[in-house]
């Protein structure tokens, strides 16, 4: 009768342990969610505040909605113009770098030539090799020669031209397409380049998808580098720079319900995409290291 | 066979040129106008390796550097143990497993100067949200000066934490997928408790990938100043400068505080140190974690 009594207790105390250890580990992890999603939730809620709410009552919930702040924001602080130019720069960053990424990926893993070892060695190097802002100069300077420091071309170009990251994810996805198919379309009189627009880029569109998902997101993200273009070009300034531009301004304080909106106009196509295709991020992430 | 080596070619150039133009380009010419006194215009004066005396003196520089390793340091002290937590508590099954990994992995994927902004709202000392919350239920009395200069490193680590935990999971959570599940049976059957196993064989196990993420997160975190550039410029009085953003403004000028004339022959010099700073970090970092993998 003792024992069993004793082994219910010993069960029961174990029972409450694990159930303990269980609402730890609960309250962790949702504090870990809350700390970051933190900001997000600031940021967004933020944006609909007016700025006396912002800057003088510890609210988080917005005590009226205030949709005028987009409005305000895409008409008189420019934004119209820095998202159009964001929207520019990023959808022809990503088409070029897909393009000249996926064609020498397709060359080098399909064809053995002279030179082609050298070139991966390339190609990584210039991924662990920084000397900072330093290469900014010399890069502006030759936009300077070709007539494009004026334009956003010349912030695309270089951006296309850093598309080591996108090449070592595609060339990952090339293991996954058999040989066999490209003998077949070559016997069936297709040429090399036709191989490429009729077999490869079609079954290459999973990882042409998590590529292109990168390389917008690192230029839609983009600071420093449209800083330095547009610097005394502002209608050419993209989002980021637009924005940093305002903690600058005259009168900052005056305007952080702006600062909120635009910093949300500048989140929001992330997070949309986000909701919907979180573990293609993730994918970026991952084949961008593995490569 | 050899027209398809013509038509790799074709394929490679395009990819070869911006490499060559615009990626290499640059390394030489920097590699160049570091020998040189120049500053953007005029001739460029031939003075040997006197930039990189002006460099061993520069109190500036030497200051950023030290500044970089608190702010690399304090960022990794805290990012990597929490990274792995996290990564090991999701990485079993459980309830809404893939949600909370989508929360977590959710900050990096912003722009790292849009949310320095989103911070500066939050962190002002003045109307701060944060002090505006925290006086709000008495936790504090007084507003906090986030970004004085006692706090500001701190704060700047606080924002590169946020930043960075999501994407150092996500790679330990790659890492212990590769982990097969039969040595998790095997010690379960030996009896282990999930503490000693943990230890015996997850920890163990991941050694050699936990080496790359942790060699990936020092050169990162050295580099990176993007966020403290829109957030503090660097001050107030250089406390939270860093060595890349000391670089940055020696090449292009804008803020008031900064020397107003472009260094571009001292920065390069300045750039090719950095460069051999976080070089020889990495360096030695792989040389010690290598003995300490041996060991175990």
């Amino acid at each position: 009768m003792n024992n069993t009594r004793t082994h219910t207790r010993s069960v029961m105390s174990q029972l409450l342990t694990r159930s303990l250890g269980k609402a730890v580990l609960w309250i962790f992890l949702i504090a870990a969610a809350l700390l970051a999603l933190f900001p997000i939730i600031m940021v967004v809620l933020g944006s609909f505040k007016t700025n006396q709410e912002l800057t003088g009552s510890a609210t988080i919930w917005p005590s009226s909605w205030h949709f005028s702040n987009y409005l305000e924001a895409w008409k008189n602080a420019n934004f119209s113009r820095y998202t159009l130019n964001s929207i520019f720069v990023s959808v022809v960053t990503t088409v070029g770098t897909l393009l000249v990424a996926s064609m020498s990926a397709y060359a080098v893993n399909r064809v053995s030539f002279i030179g082609k070892k050298a070139y991966s060695l390339l190609m990584a190097s210039t991924l662990f090799i920084s000397i900072g802002a330093v290469v900014l100069r010399p890069q502006f300077d030759l936009m300077v020669m070709l007539g494009l420091n004026k334009t956003l071309w010349g912030v695309i170009i270089i951006l296309i031209s850093a598309h080591a990251t996108c090449y070592f994810i595609l060339i990952g996805f090339f293991q996954s397409i058999p040989r066999d198919l490209d003998e077949a379309a070559m016997i069936d009189g297709c040429n090399f380049y036709s191989v490429y627009l009729r077999i490869i880029l079609p079954l290459l569109r999973p990882a042409l998808a998590v590529a292109g998902l990168g390389a917008f997101q690192g230029s839609w993200n983009e600071y420093i580098l449209p800083l330095v273009f547009t610097m005394s070009n502002p209608q050419l300034q993209t989002l980021p720079v637009g924005l940093a531009n305002l903690r600058y301004g005259i009168g900052a304080a005056s305007e952080v319900q702006l600062m909120m909106a635009g910093a949300c106009l500048s989140i929001l196509p992330l997070l949309v995409v986000y909701v919907f295709a979180n573990k293609s991020f993730m994918q970026v992430t991952l084949g961008a290291v593995k490569g | 066979m050899k027209q398809k080596k013509i038509h790799a070619y074709v394929f490679v150039f395009p990819s070869l040129f911006l490499t060559l133009v615009f990626g290499i380009y640059p390394l030489l010419w920097a590699l160049r106008y570091m020998f040189y006194d120049y500053q953007g215009f005029g001739t460029p004066v031939f003075i040997g390796l006197d930039n990189f005396g002006r460099v061993m003196r520069d109190h500036q520089f030497w200051s950023a550097v030290g500044n970089t390793g608190i702010y690399a340091l304090g960022k990794l002290v805290v990012t990597i143990p929490m990274s792995l937590l996290l990564a090991i508590i999701l990485n079993r099954k459980m309830k809404g497993r893939s949600f909370l990994r989508a929360i977590y992995y959710l900050p990096t994927i912003f722009s790292a100067s849009v949310m320095a902004i989103v911070f500066f709202i939050i962190f002002n000392s003045y109307n701060g949200i944060l002090n505006q919350l925290l006086i709000r239920f008495h936790i504090i009395n007084e507003p906090i000066g986030w970004l004085s200069a006692d706090h500001a490193m701190m704060t700047t680590i606080i924002i590169a934490i946020w930043g960075a935990v999501g994407n150092y999971m996500l790679l330990f959570l790659a890492g212990l997928q590769g982990i097969p599940n039969d040595l998790y049976e095997a010690a379960s059957l030996d009896g282990a408790n999930e503490f000693q196993k943990l230890k015996n064989v997850t920890i163990p196990l991941l050694g050699p990938v936990m080496q790359m993420i942790i060699m990936l997160a020092i050169t990162i975190s050295l580099k990176g100043y993007e966020s403290i550039m829109v957030l503090t410029e660097g001050g107030p009085y250089g406390k939270t400068e860093v060595m890349y953003l000391y670089l940055f403004k020696l090449l292009f000028p804008v803020s008031a505080e900064a020397q107003s004339i472009q260094q571009l022959g001292y920065g390069s010099a300045v750039g090719f140190t950095t460069a051999v700073i976080v070089g020889g970090v990495t360096l030695v970092y792989f040389r010690i974690s290598k003995k300490l993998n041996d060991v175990y």
